[in-house]
């Protein structure tokens, strides 16, 4: 299984690296994806949400598996431990161990902050919309630390159901994704994605410092450090279950 | 002056037809303009009253930047005792302290994002129309207890009736997650849908617990006796917290800024439809005036030539016409008068208004306010412009030369 799926990957890799085709747009995106979340995943990782009079530091362990399920939970500070968000495909659910209930997260809500952070629940659950829902296409190739990297600009279709106008991703030749901007109808940034450290971790080159920074408020944003991850690890699937979200098993 | 005044008199009912007419058409202006401005008048008192008294209050003491931007962390601290020593420092009932807070109301079935305020359940009806508004259950009572007054739509919506329990989860003043069960006391039907459908009101103790307050609140609500006291209160307000962590006191136009707009945008269009209205008026005086000055010029010349100074003869049109317009003035306001007093018992209402009177958070039943102004505003603006349609008829007659004059007719 895990074999299967690198072979491709490290060939594709190999391509990119030595220029010797136009590598395709939208498979650039999707590997990206693959690669930061793998088949499955297991990260300990830090929010830390800035705004300019206070900031708040929070850390969580995430499970992944496949394209559509992550469950999150809160480990630190102590006073919010347990509180959990579940992702199956589009929907989304919370737990908040204070009220004991599971609660689903309204469609209506989906724009809204999540954990009070510069993310949307949206962009906790959703990340796969960018591949399936966006025409995506090749704008710029350039060498940054001696590795080939592109620019990427993703449009989604007329009937897509996102909020953006455009997404500009800018994904090294191994797929780490260096700044991910997300763009208004009218063109206008509203927020990036950048990663601030790169490193090698569960033994994959990956961004482990990521900030998200909304473009009209300079003072606030948010940032997430992974502290330790796993891939392609063995993960039931009863851990994706919202008994589990409520009452953790392990 | 007997002479000139019984001249005038008997000129105008020379042709008493014409003057009726001409005084009709004051009349029917008149009345058209006592019971438009004093339905208007009536409809922005209860728009203002109606608006405020939901919840913004005439006045409101918040953190700098909270009118704007309604941030969480822009917060009043220690609410309640400064509301406490608002009410004691200007021997008022009518303050109230409130947090408010945006959360995830859910029942078992679903789930709606809401507006929740903390409020003291013992001043908040002071302040407030929603705790007067409670249809089923009843409103707030302890300040530190687990519950929740929600609009009825939002109710319905949840599908929670009172006695049912409702999960509310948000984020803290420190960003922690928020969460709390609180029992549905109750549920309230404002009729303006926005609220009903998106506003939960909870005891400000238990607001404050739950999203960690530390004792502070977004809001200090002030009520002024009337409208016209608000400018005063608020200087006063504004003395009393001075200097205190930067507070800032709004008055209501501040808080609800769409509500002058409308008004004022409402006024500048409806005196443009009365200023027709008079004008109209004044030229079908000046019509008349005129007629009757021309049809009388081989009169005229005879008077004139048996010494009648040309000012003295100007002076009698004039006084004509004042005459003509202070009739209409006195059956004007009487007629209009009667018809307002009589609509402010039985209200007045345009069939298939209520949904656009809804939206102004209107009764769909509106009764005229009848005062001295406007009353008379109509009227004597008629009256002005009656006088003025008559200078041009009376100034001709300085032109007139005896002698060509009594050869015209």
């Amino acid at each position: 299984m895990k074999r299967r799926i690198l072979l491709p990957l490290v060939l594709l890799a190999l391509a990119g690296a030595a220029g010797a085709e136009e590598p395709d747009a939208r498979q650039l995106v999707k590997n990206a994806i693959d690669h930061w979340r793998g088949l499955s995943s297991y990260t300990v990782m830090t929010m830390v949400i800035h705004r300019p009079d206070w900031e708040r530091s929070m850390t969580m362990e995430a499970w992944t598996k496949g394209d559509d399920r992550a469950l999150v939970r809160v480990i630190e500070p102590k006073k919010d431990r347990g509180n959990g968000t579940l992702t199956d495909d589009d929907s989304m659910w919370t737990y908040s161990p204070k009220v004991n209930r599971v609660i689903k997260v309204p469609s209506s809500m989906m724009g809204q902050s999540w954990m009070g952070s510069d993310f949307s629940n949206k962009d906790i659950a959703r990340a796969d919309d960018i591949i399936d829902q966006y025409d995506h296409t090749l704008v710029d190739t350039s060498v940054i630390d001696e590795i080939e990297t592109y620019t990427i600009q993703s449009v989604p279709h007329e009937e897509a159901a996102v909020v953006w106008g455009k997404e500009v991703l800018t994904i090294r030749a191994d797929y780490v994704v260096l700044e991910h901007a997300f763009y208004d109808q009218d063109g206008q940034v509203v927020k990036t994605l950048t990663s601030l450290d790169i490193g090698d971790m569960g033994g994959r080159t990956i961004a482990t410092r990521q900030r998200m920074q909304k473009a009209d408020e300079p003072g606030e944003w948010t940032e997430i450090a992974v502290l330790e991850v796993e891939y392609d690890l063995e993960l039931r699937d009863s851990l994706f279950t919202l008994s589990n979200l409520r009452n953790p098993r392990d | 002056m007997d002479i000139t005044l019984r001249l005038a008199w008997r000129n105008l009912w020379r042709q008493p037809r014409r003057t009726w007419l001409t005084i009709g058409a004051m009349v029917f202006s008149d009345v058209l303009l006592i019971f438009m401005i004093s339905l208007q008048f009536g409809m922005y008192g209860l728009m203002i009253d109606n608006t405020l008294r939901i919840f913004s209050g005439h006045i409101q003491v918040q953190a700098p930047g909270y009118n704007d931007d309604q941030k969480m962390r822009q917060a009043v601290p220690d609410v309640r005792p400064l509301a406490a020593e608002l009410r004691s420092d200007l021997g008022s009932e009518t303050i109230a302290a409130r947090g408010k807070a945006f959360g995830l109301a859910s029942s078992k079935e679903r789930s709606y994002g809401i507006g929740v305020y903390g409020v003291e359940p013992a001043f908040e009806p002071h302040v407030s129309n929603i705790p007067g508004l409670v249809d089923q259950g009843r409103y707030l009572g302890d300040i530190d207890a687990y519950e929740i007054v929600i609009g009825s739509v939002l109710a319905r919506n949840l599908r929670v009736a009172v006695g049912d329990e409702l999960t509310l989860l948000g984020s803290g003043l420190d960003g922690s997650f928020a969460a709390a069960v609180l029992e549905v006391v109750g549920t309230f039907d404002s009729g303006v849908q926005d609220i009903d459908r998106n506003i939960g009101e909870m005891p400000l103790g238990a607001f404050q617990e739950i999203f960690f307050m530390n004792g502070a609140g977004h809001q200090v609500v002030v009520m002024a006796p009337s409208l016209d006291e608000v400018p005063a209160l608020q200087s006063r307000v504004e003395a009393l917290v001075a200097g205190r962590d930067g507070l800032v006191v709004r008055d209501w136009d501040a808080l609800e800024p769409g509500l002058k707009q409308a008004i004022e945008a409402d006024m500048s269009s409806a005196f443009f439809m009365y200023g027709i209205l008079v004008i109209l008026v004044a030229f079908s005086v000046l019509n008349t005036q005129l007629m009757s000055v021309l049809e009388r010029t081989h009169e005229f010349g005879v008077v004139m030539a048996l010494g009648m100074k040309p000012a003295r003869l100007g002076g009698l049109v004039m006084l004509e016409t004042a005459l003509m317009g202070l009739i209409g003035l006195v059956l004007g306001a009487l007629i209009g008068a009667a018809v307002t007093l009589w609509l402010g018992t039985q209200g007045y209402s345009v069939p298939g208004m209520e949904e656009m009177a809804a939206q102004f958070n209107l009764p769909a039943r509106i009764y005229p306010e009848t005062t001295w102004l406007s009353t008379l505003l109509g009227p004597t603006v008629v009256f002005v412009f009656t006088l003025l349609a008559a200078v041009y008829p009376a100034l001709r007659l300085r032109r007139l030369h005896p002698v060509e004059a009594m050869r015209s007719a």
